[in-house]
């Protein structure tokens, strides 16, 4: 195999990966919303749906959702331009996915020198770099395509032909111009303080210690820096309380009020990737990407078998647990609080014959309810069994003596980190848009200019005084290889 | 004229004018069951008790009381309302809680006047008389004597009007109740005004039986068209739908009686014998289509127009425009008799042995051509072919000659008969209550007819159509509105000169016709109904 | 007195307020409490949430409420109605049609033919249960899922209006036996005096 076809077959794995990454995350988030927003507000959210009785918490309704979006009728406006209107929720989309590309996953991959040369034709070992492009203005990379976003979003709101989507998408164009300032006031911080703006030259500098990581940098620069950036990143992403330019209570439902079915679906899914990507750029810039605290790649390399034990004893109990909790409700009846308050009457609608009154008997049948806990209790018994067995193969020390088992050890480990981090930033995306109310446009254009931009220049400022200080100790500097 | 005052308001009526009456004039109305202007008076409900103030003695009931010089009476005391209030409590001991099931309610005297005077508080302790419930007693009439309050109005009218008597009051006290001799069943042809003039629910009309509430039913005035006599009515009908007659008050005409025939004939509105669209050679065809064909036929042709005793005077008097503008060498035809499906029936009271309501407006506007031939003069003209195209309004000119017809003849009416089935060209007429128009009856009075309900079909008012055919021709031979049309009918016939439509008022306008002929009964001198 | 409404005063906000963000992670939390309250009873099985589990679980409806329409029977089961027309007169949006008819064999001699209400244009305002002079039209069923797949089916016959709370719905009857203080007068034969 040429070196030629390594690197493309290895860059087009990694493309699929990043895509399907963030592509996976998506339906969890639309889940997260849903349920996130009920749990919020008291109610209980997304709970029919199932399959064969097993509802996974609401889970199961994204699926419908996507079967309803995909069978819906593509309704084409007449009066749309419709080689724009049909590019804008492309752009959009692609836009999303394509800002991922930059994000490092985890550390890299050393494939053993043996199996690299006798499967792969490589020269002695094979370095795997977990990026799909490891370019030099990696961080320069993310804010171009952030901003071509708005792109997608004004097509959509010109071309629609339609008042209320116009002036959704002039929201969209001038809310994103003036936070993408604010948020490049961030970032040239960061730049300066890190001294580059290549994202794995960045992972490899937090990589060293906690105190490296970026939100802890020069106090209070990187502090500052992630404030300014995450704000701006909520309105990049058009989410509550920047988002005006769907505001519904004025504008219908703002830029994207002509589409219906796959195209909508696509500005919908935009929407949850774009929260992805600034959560992965986040956690990359100000908390240590794909590191866990305290614990580096050479440290998991180095203590593998106790990692093997730690996840094991860790992941066992909990799933232990969830058993634990899911066998002590499998006699619940469904509706025991409210038993007495049912109804004398079922709904005339019920069907009562064939394939759907057997599917609604089903689903209203505390059996079939009760049913369910039994399978979660073999799922997470299941789970558990295998985080036990896990500590066993790591008291074998197996592991140590399998170079790439290590490395793919070291990988899930590490790409679960970031996960974990990630996933953090999603909620607080739902969390914050199901706590605090809209801004008023006036107050979102005063805060984005007259205080954002000021403290983002300020920022700059103390991480020029902090590199004069630190100027010849250079701890910063010296990190990089 | 004696000077009467009721309730301090002066009036004078001429001597002899019940003091009811008198009280109508100056809008004062006094309630009553028994009385009726047409039936004698019998003074034995009371609920017309007034107080008198002079010129009499004592609480009196008005309807007995004959106007005087001086008489001067009140209805506004709480004297009067007590006397009111007592007599509804005695009236409604035993009268049933029926108003449900009563098709009386919505007009009955004893709900009104409950309502105004009743005991609302009920002191009745005991158990309420049990009398006979839903008698049949007539062909027409059902009774219910626990519903009677003995007002003894349909006695007299079987005793003055029908001269039949078959309805008496049996027994006494508080006995009594409304009955029919035994062995004996109304018969007669007047029972309807016996459920009209019973101010309860006693006696009822079998066929508006359960039907309609009243209170949907709109009220329309038009006259009857069964017979020459032009019987003032009322129509009931409620979203295009006909649910009765009833008879209009005229007291040169029919008085406050209308016959079953005539009261039972709005069944003919909806009957399956209606012709409701044009029809040119038995085809189907539009109004201007079927018009057109008319006009080809009646072109250059020989015509003969026959006048229609059943078609309103605008109708007779548009073919009259039409001949004079279009068909200059036509023969103007109006055929004595009724039709061979007419009902035969016939007495003093009111029912005339013509059926025809227009007879006279028929040879009035016919005469404006010249000659006028009979049925020989037609028969003869035929057979000769001096005559080859027909015009027929309404008359069943085929049945009733029993001649072949020619083949263009072109029929204007309302019902299917010999002629429409025999005629080329059909054009519908709409049903007398369905148009406007006027017609002359039997003494020489103009009355008036009102659109009440749409038109059935496709068919328009009967001077449409033959208007319809002006048209054809190329231009219209009258005016479009009825009033305009009777202007210039009243313009042209010297008979109907100086009268307009609206003057003819609710009661029609008595006219001088042409001098007598022989085979017509001098007009204006059949006497009004007894 | 001035007639212009006096201006709304805010409060100044303190510093910590005008930063918005020390507010904001105030109301995180008390959202987030909220979630982990939730989850916390979900986990257990016992509901901390203010909404019902319908069609499962039905919200108990006052015993004055307006539900679907039912005709009264008598004792020996006609129609209470006698197609007096009260209510569809009564009715302002002329949704009830009635067709009276004759029967030759009861003392009371009308009855309804036909009795329709078309639920569609029904606006539950109950004038045809006040001006019902024989109880014979109630709507005390709390039914309050009227739904049909036509509008043919939404109009409410005679036949279905009666039998809307017969006794072939044993799992009403049950839930009536269990509830009597929800009990209509007349479903569980108790059927009060016939009104003359």
């Amino acid at each position: 195999m040429s070196e030629t076809m390594l690197t493309v077959i290895l860059a087009l794995v990694k493309c699929v990966f990043s895509l399907a990454f963030v592509m996976q995350i998506v339906p969890l988030l639309i889940w997260a919303e849903r349920k996130g927003a009920a749990y919020i507000q008291d109610r209980p959210g997304p709970n029919r749906a199932h399959i064969l009785g097993v509802r996974a918490g609401g889970l199961i309704h994204t699926l419908p959702d996507v079967f309803k979006l995909i069978t819906k009728e593509d309704v084409v406006p007449s009066h749309v331009f419709r080689p724009l209107w049909a590019l804008a929720p492309i752009i959009s989309m692609s836009v999303a996915l394509v800002t991922f590309s930059v994000v490092p996953w985890g550390d890299q991959i050393l494939i053993p020198a043996e199996i690299a040369e006798k499967y792969l034709g490589t020269t002695g070992p094979l370095a795997v770099n977990l990026q799909v492009a490891d370019i030099d203005g990696g961080l320069l990379y993310v804010l171009a395509m952030t901003s071509l976003g708005v792109y997608g979003i004004m097509l959509a709101g010109w071309s629609s032909n339609n008042k209320f989507s116009l002036i959704g998408g002039l929201r969209s164009a001038a809310q994103m111009v003036s936070y993408e300032l604010a948020m490049g006031m961030g970032v040239v911080a960061m730049f300066m303080t890190y001294g580059t703006t290549r994202l794995d030259t960045i992972m490899q500098i937090q990589s060293e210690s906690i105190l490296n990581w970026g939100v802890l940098l020069s106090p209070p620069v990187g502090l500052v820096a992630f404030i300014l950036f995450w704000v701006s990143a909520f309105a990049e992403c058009n989410r509550n309380p920047f988002d005006l330019p769907e505001g519904e209570a004025e504008l219908v439902a703002g830029y994207h009020t002509e589409y219906s079915s796959l195209r909508f679906a696509l500005f919908f899914m935009a929407e949850y990737a774009n929260m992805v990507v600034a959560s992965s750029v986040t956690a990359t810039l100000f908390f240590g990407g794909y590191n866990i605290p305290f614990v580096n790649g050479a440290m998991l390399r180095e203590h593998i078998d106790l990692v093997l034990i730690a996840i094991g004893v860790g992941g066992g109990v909990f799933f232990l647990f969830a058993a634990s909790i899911a066998f002590g409700r499998r006699k619940d009846p469904f509706y025991a609080a409210m038993e007495a308050f049912k109804g004398p009457r079922p709904n005339k609608l019920a069907p009562v014959g064939g394939l759907n009154g057997l599917l609604y008997r089903a689903l209203h049948d505390d059996t079939l309810r009760q049913h369910e806990w039994k399978i979660f209790t073999a799922i997470w018994a299941g789970a558990a069994a295998a985080h036990f067995g896990l500590i066993g193969l790591g008291a074998m020390n197996i592991a140590s003596g399998m170079p790439l088992l290590t490395e793919i050890i070291v990988f899930v480990t590490q790409l679960n980190a970031f996960v974990v981090k990630v996933l953090f930033g999603c909620w607080m995306f739902i969390w914050v848009r199901w706590t605090l109310p809209r801004f008023r446009y006036d107050q979102l254009m005063d805060l984005g200019w007259k205080y954002m931009l000021p403290i983002g220049l300020v920022n700059i400022l103390l991480a020029a005084v902090w590199l004069l200080i630190d100027a010849n100790t250079m701890r910063l500097y010296a990190a990089i290889p | 004229m004696p000077l009467v005052k009721v309730n301090g308001i002066a009036v004078e009526v001429p001597p002899g004018t019940n003091m009811i009456e008198a009280a109508k004039k100056v809008g004062v109305e006094i309630p009553h069951y028994c009385y009726h202007p047409h039936l004698s008076v019998a003074g034995n409900c009371r609920m017309c008790l007034v107080d008198v103030e002079a010129g009499g003695r004592g609480p009196d009931i008005a309807c007995n009381m004959a106007a005087t010089e001086g008489l001067a009476i009140r209805t506004d005391t709480p004297k009067v309302t007590q006397m009111r209030k007592s007599v509804m409590e005695f009236l409604l001991v035993n009268h049933p809680l029926d108003c449900p099931i009563c098709d009386q309610s919505g007009e009955c005297r004893l709900q009104d006047y409950y309502m105004e005077y009743g005991q609302h508080d009920s002191r009745l302790a005991d158990a309420k008389m049990g009398k006979g419930k839903r008698q049949d007693i007539g062909d027409q009439i059902v009774l219910d004597a626990e519903r009677c309050v003995q007002c003894s109005r349909c006695v007299r009218f079987s005793d003055e009007v029908t001269g039949t008597g078959e309805l008496r009051l049996f027994n006494r006290s508080n006995q009594t109740q409304i009955g029919i001799f035994p062995g004996v069943r109304l018969s007669h042809q007047y029972q309807g005004n016996l459920a009209d003039i019973c101010p309860v629910g006693a006696l009822t009309l079998k066929d508006f039986r359960f039907k309609k509430r009243v209170w949907w039913l709109k009220e329309s005035e038009s006259v009857c068209g069964g017979c020459a006599t032009g019987c003032n009515i009322l129509v009931h009908h409620q979203e295009n739908e006909v649910y009765r007659f009833t008879p209009r008050r005229n007291d040169e005409v029919n008085k406050s009686w209308i016959c079953d025939q005539g009261r039972l004939s709005y069944k003919d509105v909806t009957s399956l014998k209606r012709l409701t669209g044009a029809k040119v050679d038995g085809q189907r065809a539009e109004l201007p289509e079927a018009a057109n064909a008319a006009a080809l036929l009646l072109k250059g042709a020989k015509v003969g127009v026959v006048f229609g005793a059943k078609a309103t005077t605008e109708a007779n008097w548009a073919a009259v425009k039409l001949v004079r503008a279009r068909l200059p060498n036509a023969r103007a035809y109006v055929i004595e008799g009724n039709d061979p499906d007419a009902f035969t029936y016939q007495d003093e009271i009111l029912v005339d042995s013509d059926k025809t309501p227009n007879r006279f407006g028929a040879a009035l506007t016919a005469s404006q051509l010249g000659s006028v031939g009979d049925a020989e003069a037609l028969k003869a003209a035929l057979a000769s072919g001096e005559v080859d195209a027909l015009l027929v309004l309404h008359d069943d000119v085929v049945g009733r000659l029993g001649v072949a017809t020619p083949k263009a003849l072109v029929y204007v009416g309302t019902f299917k008969n010999a002629t429409s089935s025999a005629a080329a060209v059909v054009l519908p007429a709409a049903h007398y209550i369905e148009q406007p128009g006027t017609w002359i009856n039997r003494q020489g009075r103009v009355q008036r007819l009102r659109k009440t309900v749409a038109p059935a079909g496709d068919s328009v008012a009967d001077y449409a159509a033959v208007d319809a055919i002006g048209r054809a021709f190329g231009g219209a031979v009258i005016p479009e509105m009825p009033a305009a049309i009777f202007q210039e009918l009243a313009a042209g016939v010297k008979a109907l000169n100086g009268l307009t439509l609206k003057g003819l008022g609710h009661g029609g306008q008595l006219i001088t016709l042409f001098a007598p002929s022989p085979g017509v009964d001098q007009p204006g001198q059949a006497a009004p109904a007894k | 007195m001035s007639d212009v409404t006096p201006a709304i005063k805010k409060r100044k906000l303190n510093t910590s307020e005008s930063i918005y963000l020390v507010e904001v992670l105030k109301g995180m939390a008390i959202t987030m409490g909220h979630v982990i309250k939730n989850i916390i009873g979900e986990l257990k099985g016992q509901s901390t949430f203010d909404t019902m589990e319908y069609p499962e679980v039905r919200k108990p409806v006052n015993d004055r409420f307006k539900g679907a329409h039912r005709l009264t029977t008598r004792p020996d089961g006609k129609y209470k109605c006698v197609a007096c027309m009260c209510c569809s007169t009564a009715c302002p949006a002329k949704c009830i049609s009635i067709v009276a008819g004759e029967d030759a064999d009861d003392p009371i001699e009308k009855f309804p033919v036909r009795f329709d209400i078309d639920m569609l244009r029904c606006i539950y305002c109950g004038f045809c249960v006040e001006a019902c002079p024989k109880d014979a039209i109630r709507m005390d069923t709390r039914i309050y899922e009227i739904n049909a797949f036509s509008r043919q089916d939404m109009i409410h016959t005679r036949d279905y209006m009666r039998d809307l709370m017969a006794g072939d719905k044993p799992e009403a009857e049950q839930w009536y036996r269990e509830n009597p203080q929800h009990s209509p007068e007349g479903f569980l034969g108790e059927v009060p005096p016939v009104i003359p």
